[in-house]
C-alpha cells in the first residue's frame, strides 16, 4: 500500500501524499504491528479450543496493522494538515533529565555507563536542573533557588512525611 | 429502601471516622493544589499523587483518592476560569463563559456557582451510585465471560465514540493499547511476551508509567513548544463570592439539567465526564432563549457543565465497585491502588468489604462538601500558585513525577518506561492521536484476554457464543451502530461541531 508514493509514474503525473499526518502515523503503526507479530512469533498459538498464550497478541497486532493500513491509505487519498515541526530543546532537555534520575538514584552499571547510586537529593536536583534547561526563559539564580526549594520539599514529602524507603546521599 | 439507608447509614460511619475526614480533606486539598497547575489533567494528578496514598489503611487510601478525584476535577475548573487554560479536557467547556465572567469581574460569582453545582450534582449521583451498586452487583451475577468480553468491547467503542478526532484513528490507538497491554507473562502458561528479554518487562508496562508518560512528561513536552505569554490571568482582585439570588436563579435549571446528564453519561463505560460536560453545554446553548449570550459570560454555561462532569465523574465509580470494569483511565488508576492493597474490585468488594464499598461511597459526598467549604475561601491561594512562571512549575512537575514513579516499586525501569511513553505521546499528538482510547484498552486488555479465552473455551470455540447468549448479543449489537452512527459523515460533522465549540 505504501508504493504508491515512492514510485511515482513516469507520465508526468506526480503522486503527493495528501495527508502526511494520517499516512507517516499509520505506517508507524503497522510497523509497530510487525514488530510485535515477530516478537510473538515462537510463542504456541491456539490448539484445540485453547488459546495459546501468543493468540491474542497476535490477534490484536493483524487487527492493528489492518486498521493502520487504513489510516495510511486515508492520509495517501485524502488531503490533512501537514506535519507540525518537532522541538528538539524541550524534549531533549526533559528526556535527559527524566533519564538521569531514573541513573542516578540507584545508580547503573551497562558497559558504557557506570553511575554510582547516588541517592535522592543528588538526583533530584540534577534532573530539576537539567529539565529546566528545556525552557528558552532560563535563569540561573531563579532555577537554583528553585531546584533547592523543590528538592528539599520532594525529600520532606516522601521521606520524612510519607516514610518511603529512599536513600538519601551517595553510596558507595 | 431501610436497606440503602442502612448501608449509607454503615458508610457515613465509616467515612466520619475521624482519620478519614482527614484523609478525604487532604486529598481534595491536595487534588486541587495539583489540579490547579495548568497543563496537568486529572489523569496526571490522580497518578502523580498514588504513591501518596500507599502508606494507609486501604480505606483511608481509597477515601483520599477519591478526594484526590474531585479535587483535581474542581482545581481544573479554577485554572480555566482565572487563566482561560483548560487544566484538563473536562474543563474545556468552563473556559468559554467562565473566562468571560472572570473577565468582567464575575469570577467569584463564576467559581462559587461551578462549586455549587458540583456540589449538588455530587449529592445526587452519591445517592444514584448507592441505589443502583446493589441491583447492578446482582446484575454481576448473570454476566459470564462472554458477557463481560461484550460490555469491555462496548465500553472501547464508547471510548473511540467518544473521543475527539477521527473513528478510525481512535480505532487505530485501541488496538495499539491492546496489543501493549499484552506485553509480559502469559496469566495462564506464564510464558514471556515481547519482553524482548528485559527483566523488567516480564511483570508487563506499569499503568502509571503509561498514564504518566502519556499525560503528564507528553503534555509538558507539548506545552514547552508554546508561547508562554498567552497565559491571561485575571488580574483584578476577586470580589463577590457569593452568586447574587439572580444568579442562582438563573443556574439552577442549568444544575439540575447537567446534573442528570452528568449522572447518566458517566455511567456508561468510555470516559463519561469529558462528553458530560459537552454535552451539557451544548444542550443548554440549544434550549436557550437567547444563544448568543453563550461565549460572552452566561453563567449556564459555566453551571451545566460543572455540575455534568462532576455528576459523571461519581457514577463512573459505579461500574467499577459492581461489575469490576474501569470506565476510564482514573478509574483504572483506582483498580491499580486497590489492588496494591490487596482488593479485586468487582461485585464482591461490595459484599465482602462492606465498609469499603459503602464508606467511599459516603465520602464522595463528604469529599464534595469539603471542597465547597475549603475551595471558596482558598481562591487567593490558587491564584497566587497560577501566577508561578511555567518555566519553574515543569521541572518541579517532572521531579515529582519521577520520584512518584520510582516510589511505586523502587524501580529505575519505570521511570524510563515513562519517559519512552512522553516521548511517544509526544509523536501522537503531532499525528493526531488520540491518548484517551489508547489508555483504557491498555487497561482492558488483560481483562479482555482472559474472557475471551474462557468464552471460547466454554463454548468449545465457537465464536457465535457472543451472539447467542442475549445480553451479550445486545451489548455487541450496541456497541456496533454506536460505531456506525458514528461513521456516518453526517454525525461526523455534528459531532466535530461539538467539539470545535
Amino acid at each position: 500500500m505504501a508504493e504508491g508514493a515512492k514510485s511515482s509514474p513516469k507520465g508526468g503525473f506526480q503522486f503527493k501524499v495528501r495527508g502526511p499526518r494520517d499516512f507517516y502515523g499509520g505506517l508507524a503503526l503497522i510497523a509497530l504491528a510487525i514488530i510485535a507479530i515477530m516478537a510473538t512469533g515462537d510463542l504456541p498459538g491456539q490448539h484445540g479450543f485453547a488459546f495459546g498464550p501468543g493468540t491474542a497478541p497476535r490477534i490484536f497486532a493483524m487487527l492493528l496493522a489492518v486498521i493502520g493500513g487504513v489510516v495510511a491509505l486515508t492520509g495517501l487519498f485524502v488531503q490533512g494538515s501537514p506535519i507540525e515541526g518537532y522541538a528538539v530543546r524541550g524534549p531533549l532537555y526533559v528526556l535527559v533529565g527524566i533519564l538521569l534520575f531514573a541513573g542516578m538514584i540507584r545508580g547503573v552499571d551497562l558497559q558504557f555507563l557506570r553511575i554510582p547510586p547516588l541517592g535522592l537529593v543528588i538526583s533530584t536536583f540534577t534532573a530539576f536542573m537539567v529539565s529546566i534547561f528545556g525552557s528558552t526563559e532560563f535563569r540561573w539564580v531563579e532555577s537554583l533557588i528553585a531546584a533547592a526549594a523543590m528538592t528539599a520539599f520532594c525529600v520532606a514529602l516522601f521521606v520524612y512525611l510519607l516514610q518511603l524507603p529512599f536513600q538519601l546521599w551517595p553510596m558507595y | 429502601m431501610t436497606e440503602l439507608l442502612a448501608n449509607l447509614a454503615l458508610g457515613f460511619q465509616v467515612a466520619a471516622n475521624p482519620y478519614n475526614i482527614g484523609f478525604c480533606l487532604i486529598g481534595a486539598l491536595v487534588g486541587t493544589l495539583v489540579g490547579v497547575l495548568p497543563g496537568i489533567g486529572t489523569v496526571a494528578t490522580v497518578a502523580m499523587l498514588l504513591p501518596i496514598t500507599f502508606g494507609l489503611p486501604p480505606v483511608g487510601a481509597l477515601i483520599m483518592l477519591a478526594g484526590i478525584y474531585y479535587g483535581a476535577q474542581y482545581g481544573g475548573s479554577t485554572t480555566s476560569v482565572l487563566v482561560n487554560i483548560p487544566g484538563e479536557a473536562t474543563s474545556v467547556v468552563t473556559c468559554l463563559d467562565g473566562h468571560q465572567m472572570a473577565r468582567q469581574g464575575r469570577a467569584g460569582a463564576a467559581l462559587s456557582i461551578a462549586a455549587i453545582g458540583s456540589f449538588f450534582a455530587g449529592c445526587v449521583s452519591t445517592v444514584l451510585v448507592a441505589a443502583l451498586g446493589a441491583p447492578l452487583t446482582g446484575l454481576a451475577l448473570l454476566f459470564g465471560p462472554a458477557e463481560y468480553f461484550a460490555l469491555m468491547v462496548l465500553g472501547l467503542i464508547f471510548a473511540v465514540v467518544l473521543a475527539k478526532g477521527s473513528v478510525l484513528k481512535s480505532v487505530a490507538m485501541v488496538f495499539t493499547g491492546l496489543l501493549l497491554s499484552m506485553v509480559g507473562s502469559d496469566l495462564e502458561t506464564g510464558a514471556g511476551r515481547m519482553t524482548f528479554d528485559i527483566a523488567e518487562l516480564s511483570d508487563g508496562i506499569g499503568f502509571t508509567n503509561v498514564a504518566m508518560g502519556l499525560f503528564g512528561f507528553a503534555e509538558i513536552i507539548r506545552n514547552l513548544e508554546m508561547s508562554q505569554e498567552s497565559r491571561d490571568i485575571v488580574k483584578a482582585k476577586i470580589t463577590g463570592l457569593m452568586p447574587t439570588r439572580q444568579d442562582l436563579i438563573d443556574s439552577s435549571g442549568a444544575i439540575a439539567r447537567g446534573t442528570i446528564l452528568g449522572s447518566l453519561l458517566g455511567i456508561l463505560p468510555g470516559g463519561g465526564a469529558v462528553v458530560a460536560s459537552f454535552a451539557a453545554y451544548t444542550f443548554e446553548k440549544r434550549i436557550a432563549k437567547n444563544p448568543q449570550r453563550f461565549g460572552n459570560g452566561a453563567i449556564e454555561g459555566v453551571a451545566a457543565p460543572e455540575s455534568a462532569n462532576n455528576a459523571a465523574a461519581q457514577t463512573s465509580f459505579i461500574p467499577l465497585l459492581t461489575l469490576g470494569i474501569p470506565p476510564n483511565a482514573v478509574m483504572a488508576l483506582m483498580v491499580g491502588a486497590m489492588t496494591i492493597h490487596g482488593i479485586v474490585p468487582g461485585p464482591q468488594v461490595m459484599t465482602k468489604q462492606p465498609e469499603l464499598f459503602w464508606g467511599m461511597i459516603a465520602s464522595m459526598w463528604l469529599g464534595n462538601l469539603m471542597l465547597i467549604i475549603i475551595n471558596l475561601p482558598l481562591v487567593g491561594v490558587w491564584v497566587t500558585l497560577l501566577r508561578v512562571p511555567y518555566r519553574l512549575l515543569y521541572p518541579s512537575i517532572i521531579v515529582f513525577c519521577c520520584i512518584g514513579i520510582y516510589s511505586i516499586n523502587n524501580s529505575p525501569t519505570d521511570v524510563v518506561i515513562a519517559a519512552i511513553f512522553g516521548l511517544f505521546g509526544y509523536w501522537l499528538v503531532k499525528h493526531d492521536f488520540e491518548p484517551a482510547p489508547l489508555v483504557l484498552a491498555f487497561v482492558l486488555g488483560p481483562l479482555m484476554e482472559e474472557n475471551l479465552r474462557r468464552a471460547m473455551l466454554i463454548a468449545r470455540g465457537d465464536p457465535t457464543v457472543f451472539l447467542t447468549r442475549p445480553i451479550s448479543a445486545g451489548l455487541l449489537l450496541v456497541a456496533a451502530f454506536l460505531l456506525v452512527l458514528a461513521a456516518l459523515p453526517m454525525i461526523r460533522a455534528r459531532r466535530e461541531e461539538v467539539f470545535v465549540e
